[in-house]
């Protein structure tokens, strides 16, 4: 809560693609530092199977006396069954409510007494749950780590408890349009696809889930084979592996069948969802179709191109905007990389006076993109400011420990950051263009805003022939549920 | 001759002052030293320098002391806009031209506007490093204020506004309780201002504010990273010396007069959920009451295991979150606490709950496992800040400005340490009570009526 400051600009590259891989390589201009021609590197880690399956990723880092444990479950939203959305979410947030051991209170205090911070959360392909403490604390911080992956009971009444409090923390965030535009998009961009799923789950779904559901979503998911632990920090290798060993070595090994995901198909024509906020004096938006999947052979180009597009604060639409005409504080596009195709969006906000004018902007500076492609000197200026900025993505162990787990999870290797200086440099026009024909959606559009419908609702009717309202306060996003409740 | 003074900042040796205070020992695998140099330019600026080869980039936080406590009525927010205006051109670097620039070589920039302070923000490889002072000292000495720029960066914070007050809930709230909390005191108008005087705020004011507000001699600047002091020293001679100083901002003499008994507001809003939001007014950060004020807020509100969230979301299980915050400030401020009620919970019900937690912590010692408890997570948060070059940056220039020395960042895990039980009791008592808090409570109506 920092409410009492105001900030120049948006955070570019936010939350929203924190989970996704960073693509980018780096190296430095060596004209005012001739003794620094180094090359940005990934430090050294190593990757031990325990007998059970278990996937351990080491990497010793010094400086700060912190130890960061990313823990990745191959298991996310995707593996959610049909109708309980969210239930991948309700179980890494049941975790920490009751082991063996502990009841949820004694686990938090136990937790809180050395200063740890424990996050789990599930995104669409996976669940995450991350733990960090002090180096000293060590013994009881890997103590406290085995209890929440191996020895939770999920206690009926904290069970709940959390789905009664996660209904209303969708209510409370449908107060923010904001906070919620992008699970509304996905809804209205996927459909029925499993990636169109809130991975929050909805008012209706979390009313079906019980804690046998949550049970047998453990066992099916938590297992040996289907997890990754990746630790970064001030430790001893050898003394770390034998910890880990002591303490999940007995994890027996189990069979865990890979969720497969549907393909991915882009949405045809011009699609339309306006979910009305009646008391909105701004209206949010958010434009695109399917992007690509996190391994795709295009990835560090359409990097390079989204940079100039919409990615930093002197991007097209930007520069258009904001910088220009003043509708917004700000203006970006994104992709989220995903195990397959995940979205791709440009997302503003403007007054609603303002709503159409920079809607059609937003569009003149796609249709542009796509006639004009980018200039040489645009695509140095991309690549500086990639290669410049990188480098404060792997400076902790906090940041190390998730980049490596996740490259684990999806088949990747160190040159993403080793090798994609290169990658970086090899983009040229000819290639940029490929990638904007081929990855930026043209005439094949969805819309979803956010906002007033009687002040604007009229005047967006233009945009597609294809139209849907929701109120904000009903129940869900996106597909609307058959039987509303109110 | 300028001074230049070294202060050897281990983080080992921090670690260690604070667990053998709690009677732990502690074996660290690796010491390793960040010492901060600094100097006075002749302008009055004073730099702080703290060499990190972790990354070779580097982290450029300039702090100006000014913010909308050096407003007035009328033209409330202007501070923050000016700091947008401080990105639409100089004259080396013209409209759009600083960023474009910047970005092209590898930086990227941001700046913040607090009740008291000022913060522009550069990160960049060191490879763009003559560039960031070429840039910096050009806005400093000859911004310049295009028509044009004023007129769309206008509506820039006007969407910002709408964003982060109008259509957020909570920022409604804020604001409200700020402007009741505060009679006197310019702290009570919103940092980013009232729409109106967004809407007319002229070109006469900019001006005004830029010769108040931006003498070298306001400011301080910290650089961390992949850089040597000699190296921006030299710089700092170079671009940044030759600014003339001039008259910083005259003080601000008001002061907020004591609260005598409770204020009570009510926002009516479309909304699914109440929500609620408490100040109690307290001393500016660097008065003694600091670091017992920051203990006692850990063991209310921070974790799960705090008494907030056990008693208001655990045990009663009348709200999603219980949170408190407080910024750095200048002068006596507020520390707010915020909860969001569950929906159909009537917010007097989450007051209550608050209400006799805060008596409980102010009639009866916490236990020796909640204050070592407590200490252990200042700790642990003091490492968080401090692990990157941004961080470290932003927490430096904090010190510096706010405590009067960034000295006693190396005294803090000792600040901490020092809290005892008795302290608390004294500041729940000293500031807890009803006499100097004001309530603020936002009650849903139905989205459709409002819209009519």
């Amino acid at each position: 809560m920092t409410r009492s400051r105001a900030n120049r600009s948006l955070a570019f590259s936010g939350a929203r693609t924190a989970l996704a891989l960073i693509f980018v390589a780096t190296i430095f201009a060596a004209s005012f530092a001739p003794l620094r021609a180094e090359t940005l590197r990934m430090p050294p880690h190593e990757k031990v199977v325990l007998k059970n399956g278990l996937t351990v990723l080491l990497l010793q880092k010094h400086g700060v006396p912190l130890i960061n444990i990313s823990t990745i479950v191959k298991a996310g939203a995707v593996a959610d069954p049909a109708g309980q959305d969210g239930l991948a979410t309700i179980t890494a947030d049941l975790l920490r409510k009751g082991t063996k051991t502990r009841t949820a209170q004694q686990f938090a205090a136990a937790l809180d007494f050395i200063g740890g911070s424990l996050e789990a959360e599930a995104s669409s392909d996976y669940t995450v749950v991350n733990l960090e403490f002090l180096t000293k604390d060590l013994a009881r911080g890997l103590e406290l780590f085995s209890d929440v992956l191996l020895h939770q009971t999920f206690p009926e009444d904290e069970t709940t408890k959390l789905l009664a409090q996660s209904a209303d923390s969708i209510r409370a965030a449908k107060d923010d349009p904001q906070s919620v535009a992008i699970p509304y998009y996905c809804g209205y961009l996927y459909g029925t696809h499993p990636y169109g799923r809130p991975g929050s789950g909805d008012e209706i779904s979390l009313a079906t889930i019980r804690r046998d559901d949550v049970v047998k979503f453990y066992e099916a998911n938590y297992a040996p084979s289907n997890t990754i632990i990746a630790i970064a920090g001030e430790f001893n290798a050898d003394e770390m592996k034998s910890k880990l060993e002591q303490a999940f070595g007995a994890w027996p090994a189990r069979t865990v069948k890979a969720e497969a995901i549907p393909p991915v198909t882009p949405s045809k024509g011009k699609r339309l969802l306006l979910v009305d906020k009646p008391d909105a004096s701004q209206v949010y938006f958010a434009i695109g179709n399917t992007g690509v999947s996190a391994t795709d052979p295009d990835r560090v180009a359409i990097r390079v191109v989204n940079t100039i597009f919409g990615g930093r604060f002197t991007s097209e639409l930007n520069e258009a905007l904001r910088v220009e005409s003043g509708y917004t504080y700000g203006a970006e596009s994104f992709f989220d990389d995903r195990k397959a195709a995940g979205p791709f969006a440009i997302f503003s906000f403007t007054k609603n006076e303002t709503t159409t004018p920079a809607i059609d902007l937003a569009l003149q500076v796609l249709a542009k993109l796509h006639k004009d492609g980018v200039t040489e000197e645009q695509l140095k200026s991309a690549k500086s400011y990639i290669k410049g900025q990188f480098p404060p993505n792997i400076e902790t162990s906090r940041q190390l420990a998730r980049i490596i787990a996740s490259h684990e999870f999806y088949g990747l290797s160190d040159d993403e950051v080793n090798q994609l200086e290169a990658r970086v440099d090899a983009v040229t026009p000819d290639v940029a263009r490929q990638v904007i024909q081929k990855h930026f959606p043209a005439d094949n559009l969805v819309f979803v805003l956010i906002g007033k419908a009687s002040a604007v609702g009229p005047a967006v009717r233009k945009y597609a022939t294809t139209q849907d309202t929701r109120l904000i306060s009903d129940p869900g996003f996106w597909p609307a549920p058959v039987a509303s409740k109110k | 001759m300028r001074k230049v003074s070294w202060n050897v900042f281990t983080l080992a040796t921090l670690c260690a002052a604070m667990c053998l205070c709690d009677g732990a020992t502690v074996a660290l695998a690796q010491q390793q030293e960040f010492p901060v140099a600094t100097r006075t330019l002749k302008n009055g600026m004073k730099v702080l320098v703290q060499t990190d080869h972790n990354i070779p980039n580097i982290a450029l936080y300039i702090f100006y002391r000014i913010g909308s406590r050096n407003e007035r009525p009328g033209t409330t927010g202007i501070s923050h806009f000016f700091e947008h205006m401080m990105f639409n051109g100089a004259k080396k670097y013209g409209p759009g031209e600083l960023d474009k620039v910047m970005e092209a070589n590898g930086g990227s920039n941001n700046a913040y506007t607090t009740r008291d302070v000022t913060v522009y923000q550069d990160w960049f490889p060191r490879s763009a490093l003559p560039l960031i002072y070429d840039i910096e000292a050009d806005r400093i000495r000859d911004l310049s204020f295009d028509p044009d720029k004023i007129k769309s960066e206008r509506e820039v914070v006007a969407s910002e506004r709408r964003l982060s007050v109008d259509n957020e809930n909570a920022g409604v709230l804020d604001e409200q309780l700020w402007a009741t909390s505060f009679i006197a005191h310019p702290y009570q108008w919103p940092v980013v201002g009232w729409m109106s005087d967004i809407e007319h705020w002229t070109m006469a004011d900019l001006k005004h504010h830029f010769e108040m507000g931006y003498a070298p001699n306001n400011a301080t600047m910290v650089v961390v990273g992949d850089v040597s002091p000699e190296e921006i020293f030299k710089l700092c001679e170079t671009y940044i010396e030759p600014i003339p100083t001039h008259e910083p901002p005259p003080p601000v003499t008001t002061v907020e007069p004591e609260q005598m008994g409770e204020r009570r507001l009510v926002v009516h809003k479309p909304a699914q959920l109440p929500l609620l939001m408490l100040g109690y007014h307290i001393p500016q950060t660097n008065n003694a009451d600091f670091y017992a004020l920051n203990v006692l807020r850990t063991i209310l509100f921070q974790g799960e295991s705090s008494r907030m969230y056990q008693r208001l979301v655990d045990k009663d299980q009348i709200a999603l979150d219980v949170s408190s915050a407080d910024e750095p400030a200048f002068d006596p401020t507020m520390l707010e606490v915020a909860a969001q009620p569950k929906q159909g919970i009537d917010p007097q019900q989450c007051e209550k709950a608050i209400y006799e937690e805060l008596d409980r912590v102010a009639n009866a010692p916490v236990s020796d496992k909640e204050l070592e408890k407590a200490k252990n997570i200042r700790l642990v948060e003091f490492y968080r800040q401090m692990r990157t070059i941004n961080g470290r940056a932003n927490t430096i220039g904090t010190y510096e400005v706010f405590f009067g020395d960034y000295n006693k960042l190396f005294d803090a895990a000792r600040n901490y340490s020092a809290v005892t039980k008795e302290d608390l009791l004294r500041v729940a008592k000293g500031y807890f009570g009803a006499n100097n808090r004001t309530v603020a409570t936002l009650r849903p109506e139905e989205a459709q009526k409002a819209a009519q």
